[in-house]
């Protein structure tokens, strides 16, 4: 409640986290979603019990993140994105062994827990093969086990499918998914600036940026702020920038831009199917040709440009 | 755009010198300064006082001895930055900063690179060469004078020499940059080289065949000379019934066949490389 | 299971566990007899060559064999144990350590178990190959108090590892700096090629801070008789016992400062910031 945090430095200081306020119930995967920067790396080094926020108050699992954190330790988890963590000597099996005796599971049961879910992310074959020698792809495989294999009562996953290709991708959000069925007690924090990740896992998501929550709920009632919107994708040949002066004409709610192949795609939220005509007009007299124009149902980018105003690229280039 | 080739290699050879300045240069942060150029090579000079004291009492005619131990531990800092430090770099250059591979694939040829880059490491190397024999001086009373420095015969010894050094160093840069887990060995290598340098004891007190080989090595002649250079007729000398010029020619020689040596290592450690693919590999640093 | 029993289980644990990967590494490691076999034993030669160019007493070189061995611990704690918690924050290791719910002193105390059994052998085959090649000598009788002295001087040098490890966390992120900076002073000021007592009063009692000192002293004493007598063997051994607590404590306050202000700076241990 009212979590805040400010780093101050000789220089300057910097709000990272203001005021958040947010409730995550037992049993629910929720999502932290925004872009680089945003504060969500923040907000969990909090809840995880690495940093002291500067203000405000936080419980995990009903203990308090700065006075019970050590009572707190043995029930949480992290797995965060292109983790290196450990030792390039040890094989698969022995490193996860290794980081459950830091958790001070007899190593019986440990040993077979840890067999159990390298056979189930197919991890069963390189058990034995040193973790210098695995691939991007199994070693994130691998740090997934060891986040899973203390049984947390929440787990902590901070952007764990970036830089992986799709397959790897899948089959880690499809053993959370499954983790998550056998004990609907379990919860799972996530935090992604994929919004696709996002909107096919999470029960609830909160949109975070420059360290305030900008809206919470579920994926469906997040698209539902531009589902009155029309939505349009506009693809340009390329010319001069046009962003700005798209998002001056009136009727258009949010638009944002990216650049594919060599065509500038436009993702533009209109009040009505009207307003598309004074948006051909501008195109039209900026001298720029239009390669394609369609109609689409919204997504959670649609609603993060409409919230916050600007793409979630855009945000992180400032 | 067609570049001259002469052009081309000084501007390579340049910015690799740059390159090797900026990234592991220590004049423009005091600490790391300190801590490379004055207390580790202090340090090591002050074992060897202290081992030289507790022998000889630091009494007559052994002093000549001193000198030569001070002089041999300080130019020394050129093979350490110049073999060791310089192969710790191209690593760095491998796995830490990911840009070796730019520098092997550009239209510059990879061995000028690699001698821009042991050359700043030489450079840097002198100010602890400076610091040592000015310390030695002031603190042990070494009769160094700068006015009566050979100045012309310590050019041409250490010219060669920073030749036989550029020539084992980069053949070894190669032999490290065609296998894996190369980090230490560059270290090991020039202990090893220290072994057979007359650095800081005279080559033949080694056994038979470890001062033969230590007799082929370029780095005794140039100590030698270095020492002759700078404290002619009030030093130690290794090698008494030769004269300058025949240290010299002998200096010469044992270069030519370091540089001969070394390329012939360089081209196969280089087709080893290749084959393995270890040039762009993501090593752990 | 009490609160109490539980975690001195979960330290036994974390000891063991941290101090698996060291032991394995010196089998599946082979470059280790480069590093840390190759090195110490160049460096003693050299030294060796020295006093013989110097036509030193053949006892000087047992001087040099004993100091080239205790060099192997020495590399060890700076290297293996004061600049490993700084690898450990740059590929997030740390992290994971410190949001588990084992402590920094288990897990460094296991970094400790692990790199002493390692290195003994290390230290060992020094001792051995620069004794059968030098043809050194060593006092019979001096064996057995000198293998206590050895024990005590290993648990207060790895205690001193343990306080570099948290310190090195404070001063920057290019931790290998800092062991570069201790290396050849203390080797110097700790006598690893000549006797203490040539440092004269002032250098050698400032220089007995360090655990490596009077330990190798101490055991030069009694395995080399004639060794020049800095402090005498039974003062030097009690000066290194009691520095075991002392530096005991303060890599524990160190520890628990170092935790306090990471989690209040978020800095230190983590590799994010």
């Amino acid at each position: 409640m009212g979590l805040g945090r400010v780093y101050k430095t000789r220089s300057e200081t910097v709000t990272a986290l203001d005021s958040v306020d947010l409730k995550i119930r037992e049993g629910e995967l929720f999502g932290v979603l925004g872009p680089n920067g945003a504060g969500k790396t923040t907000l969990i080094k909090i809840l995880v019990t690495l940093l002291l926020p500067t203000s405000g108050t936080a419980r995990v699992d009903g203990f308090d993140v700065v006075t019970e954190y050590r009572r707190l330790r043995p029930r949480i988890s992290i797995v965060s994105g292109g983790e290196n963590a450990g030792y390039g000597i040890l094989k698969v099996r022995e490193q996860l062994w290794m980081f459950s005796q830091f958790y001070g599971m007899p190593s019986g049961p440990a040993r077979a827990r840890i067999d159990e879910l390298l056979e189930r992310l197919g991890l069963a074959d390189v058990a034995n093969r040193q973790i210098s020698g695995l691939s991007s792809g199994m070693r994130q495989k691998m740090n997934l086990v060891r986040g899973l294999m203390t049984d947390p009562r929440v787990l902590f996953l901070d952007e764990p499918t970036v830089a992986l290709d799709v397959g790897a991708a899948r089959d880690l959000r499809q053993e959370v998914g499954r983790w998550m069925e056998e004990d609907p007690t379990r919860t799972v924090i996530l935090t992604t600036h994929y919004m696709q990740e996002a909107d096919d896992l999470c029960d609830r998501i909160a949109i975070v940026n420059k360290g305030r929550i900008v809206i919470e709920g579920t994926p469906h009632s997040l698209k539902a702020e531009v589902q009155r919107d029309v939505v349009v994708d506009l693809q340009l040949e390329p010319g001069t920038p046009l962003l700005d002066r798209l998002r001056e004409v009136e009727g258009v709610g949010a638009a944002s831009v990216r650049e594919e192949d060599g065509i500038d795609r436009f993702s533009l939220l209109l009040v009505d199917d009207g307003v598309l005509t004074n948006v051909i007009s501008t195109v039209e007299r900026s001298g720029r040709r239009v390669a394609g124009l369609a109609k689409r149902q919204p997504t959670l980018e649609d609603a993060f440009v409409k919230l916050v105003g600007r793409s979630m690229s855009e945000e992180e280039a400032n | 755009m067609v570049v001259a080739p002469a052009a081309r290699t000084w501007t390579g050879f340049t910015t690799a010198v740059r390159l090797g300045w900026a990234v592991s240069s220590n004049w423009t942060r005091p600490a790391l300064f300190v801590i490379y150029a004055v207390l580790r090579p202090i340090s090591t000079a002050l074992i060897l006082v202290v081992m030289y004291n507790v022998i000889t009492g630091g009494r007559g005619n052994a002093r000549t001895y001193l000198s030569f131990l001070i002089i041999g531990t300080a130019f020394w800092a050129f093979v350490n930055e110049g073999v060791s430090e310089f192969a710790v770099g191209i690593l760095e250059d491998r796995g830490r900063f990911k840009m070796l591979k730019y520098a092997y694939l550009a239209p510059l040829r990879f061995p000028i690179f690699l001698v821009g880059r042991a050359s700043s490491k030489l450079t840097s190397a002198a100010a602890s060469v400076l610091i040592v024999l000015v310390v030695a001086t002031v603190g042990l009373r070494l009769p160094i004078s700068p006015l009566e420095v050979n100045y012309g015969l310590l050019a041409i010894a250490c010219l060669l020499a920073f030749i036989a050094v550029m020539a084992f160093s980069i053949a070894l840069s190669m032999i490290l940059l065609a296998g894996r887990d190369a980090y230490g060995y560059g270290e090991i290598m020039a202990q090893v080289l220290y072994l057979f340098s007359g650095a800081i004891f005279p080559i033949a007190v080694l056994p038979g065949p470890l001062a033969f080989l230590a007799s082929l090595s370029p780095l005794a002649y140039w100590l030698e000379l270095t020492r002759r250079a700078i404290l002619h007729g009030r030093v130690y000398e290794m090698f008494p019934n030769l004269s300058d010029g025949e240290v010299l020619l002998r200096l010469a020689l044992a270069t030519a066949g370091t540089v001969a040596l070394g390329y012939l290592t360089y081209l196969w450690a280089d087709r080893r490389a290749r084959r393995k693919g270890y040039i762009d590999m993501d090593a752990n640093f | 299971m009490n609160d109490r029993a539980e975690g001195a289980r979960l330290f036994l644990k974390t000891i063991v566990a941290r101090a698996y990967p060291r032991v394995v590494a010196a089998n599946r490691q082979k470059s280790w007899v480069f590093f840390d076999l190759a090195f110490p034993l160049v460096g003693t030669f050299a030294m060796v060559f020295v006093y013989e160019g110097l036509h030193a007493p053949k006892q000087f070189l047992g001087f040099v064999v004993m100091g080239g061995a205790m060099l192997a611990f020495w590399q060890n704690v700076l290297w293996s144990m004061g600049a490993q918690f700084s690898w450990d924050r740059d590929n997030g290791t740390l992290e994971l350590y410190a949001i588990s719910p084992t402590t920094f002193e288990g897990v460094l105390l296991g970094m400790a178990v692990g790199a002493m059994f390692t290195t003994t052998i290390r230290g060992a085959a020094v001792l051995l190959i620069g004794s059968l090649l030098f043809g050194v000598s060593y006092s019979l009788s001096g064996i057995l108090p000198a293998a206590g002295i050895f024990l005590l001087t290993l648990a207060a040098l790895y205690c001193l590892g343990m306080l570099l490890a948290s310190l090195f966390l404070f001063y920057s992120r290019e931790a290998w700096h800092l062991s570069n900076a201790l290396q050849e002073p203390v080797n110097f000021l700790s006598g690893l090629y000549f006797p203490v007592k040539a440092l004269g009063a002032y250098v050698g009692g400032a220089a007995s801070l360090i655990p490596l000192t009077l330990g190798l002293d101490a055991m030069r004493q009694v395995l080399l008789p004639g060794t020049p007598r800095f402090l005498s063997p039974g003062l030097e051994t009690l000066a290194v016992a009691a520095q075991i607590p002392l530096f005991a404590f303060l890599a524990y306050s160190s520890l628990r400062f170092m935790e306090a202000r990471a989690r209040r700076e978020g800095k230190l241990i983590s590799k994010w910031s």
